[in-house]
């Protein structure tokens, strides 16, 4: 059996989705699982159309109608502009598409400033700060999270269960920090400070933090 | 359940922002738990929270009043268990909302429902008479009134008095936070007698302004655990007052001299 996927792609223009494969019914079930899981990832951006090799034009269309009247996609009609698009993210020689996935990787949301308690910043991809994280601010992302200053606050990485994410700061002295499904906080009692860069991941089911050590 | 328990529901509160209501509140919620009660304290202060720091349980923080109100979560999940007493409980508030976050109704509710679970059900209000402080008061059955001994925090607390009284909370108990018995003495601050005389209110307590709080606030431990200072022993009284203790007040605590000394004179005219 042949193995049908999709893929959302992003240009400058707007995303599309690209099929591969003919069984409608897999096609369906596969687009409903993965707008379960990043429908608001999708919000406000435009829609250019659906690319499918293998696809009727009333198949395209009806996934097309699905994506406008069910998930609420902002849809562009134009048919040739998509097409232009299309092609010019195709490798030349092997026709082969040069774009990953942006449903799986995220944007990237950058902040510059401190952000103090109270605040809550939460994006469907990965954020930067530019500035420090003050206790009681929160940062909740679908991906990773870099701060280029402290970490005082709470951090989420790796909101929907994503354990393959990281949390990285100059100085890494979160209240709180989980990673997917994993919640740790610091100890208790005085923890002497170090100065460095330091990156949290999980390991072994486990979230170990490690120094950043640039040449490794 | 034929075991309830029916907990008594206390409101810390003062109009007057500053006067050391939160302080107060983990002191007397950690004092009764020393003393063997059930307590669960609750921060009503939703989006300026400060009592999980002042307790050291910031880090432990998942679900606050919040998500227990709106259903995110059980109440059970919501709390969050001290690391010194097995019987204190910490229900924190909300940082990233404010205060219409929580209604009056929903409050009542809340603190109903931890009634049956624990003896006592510290409330740490806002400061203000508005949203925070009416949610606050809303399940509670006594009111306990923080002032300091300046004139603006006691007009204050004057008028929260006359509120809590409309409100049908009567007989509220009243604490005088941050007293220095040697500006008392010179005259220069106000008195225990001069605040009684103005608030006439019963006098749960008297706290001398000591650094001692100052230091035990930023380790996050309540200055009531270690007693080592006076304002740490004089929270201790209280907590003891509260479950219907007699302790007379301490000689740091009463406004001039202690008793003995008042009884020389007497005898002496000294």
């Amino acid at each position: 059996m042949k193995k049908e996927s999709i893929t959302f792609k992003g240009v400058k223009e707007g995303v599309y989705l690209e099929i591969v494969g003919s069984d409608i019914k897999q096609i369906k079930n596969e687009l409903k699982t993965k707008m379960m899981k990043s429908s608001s990832f999708f919000q406000g951006t435009t829609f250019l159309g659906v690319k499918a090799d293998e696809l009727t034009s009333e198949e395209i269309l009806e996934i097309s109608l699905v994506l406008k009247y069910k998930y609420d996609f902002n849809l562009r009609i134009d048919g040739d502009f998509f097409k232009e698009i299309i092609k010019s993210y195709q490798d030349e020689e092997t026709g082969e598409n040069l774009l990953s996935d942006i449903s799986k990787e995220g944007m990237t949301k950058f902040l510059h400033g401190t952000l103090r308690s109270g605040q809550i910043i939460e994006y469907n991809g990965n954020i930067v700060v530019v500035g420090d994280v003050n206790p009681g601010a929160i940062l909740k992302a679908r991906g990773n999270i870099i701060v280029l200053g402290s970490l005082k606050g709470v951090a989420y990485a790796g909101l929907d269960g994503n354990m393959d994410v990281i949390v990285a700061a100059y100085q890494l002295l979160p209240t709180q920090l989980r990673i997917g499904e994993i919640i740790v906080r610091a100890p208790d009692g005085d923890v002497s400070e170090y100065r460095l860069p330091e990156v949290a991941k999980i390991c072994n089911g486990e979230i170990v933090i490690e120094p950043y050590l640039p040449n490794k | 359940m034929d075991n309830e328990k029916l907990g008594t529901a206390i409101v810390i509160t003062s109009g007057k922002g500053g006067v050391g209501k939160t302080t107060t509140s983990a002191n007397i919620g950690t004092g009764l738990a020393i003393l063997g009660k059930s307590v669960v304290i609750l921060d009503a202060d939703i989006g300026l929270r400060n009592l999980d720091v002042v307790m050291g349980l910031e880090n432990r923080i998942v679900y606050d009043i919040v998500d227990v109100v709106e259903g995110n979560c059980r109440l059970k999940q919501g709390l969050i268990r001290d690391k010194r007493f097995e019987k204190l409980y910490l229900l924190p508030a909300a940082q990233t909302r404010d205060k219409s976050a929580v209604k009056p109704e929903q409050m009542k509710e809340l603190v109903d429902e931890l009634k049956e679970d624990f003896d006592y059900i510290i409330i740490d209000s806002p400061a203000g008479i508005e949203q925070g402080f009416q949610y606050s008061i809303a399940g509670a059955d006594i009111a306990v009134i923080v002032t300091t001994p300046e004139i603006s925090a006691v007009r204050d607390a004057d008028r929260v008095i006359g509120i809590l009284e409309a409100k049908g909370l009567n007989n509220p108990k009243l604490i005088i936070n941050r007293i220095r018995p040697e500006m008392v003495k010179r005259g220069d601050m106000m008195n225990r007698d001069d605040i009684e005389d103005i608030l006439a209110i019963g006098l749960l307590g008297i706290v001398p302004d000591d650094e001692e709080i100052v230091i035990s606030t930023n380790k996050g431990e309540p200055a009531v655990i270690e007693r080592k200072s006076h304002a740490g022993n004089a929270y201790m009284n209280i907590a003891k007052r509260i479950i219907g203790e007699e302790v007379e007040l301490l000689d740091i605590e009463s406004s001039e001299e202690g008793k003995f000394s008042k009884i020389l004179k007497m005898l002496f005219g000294k």
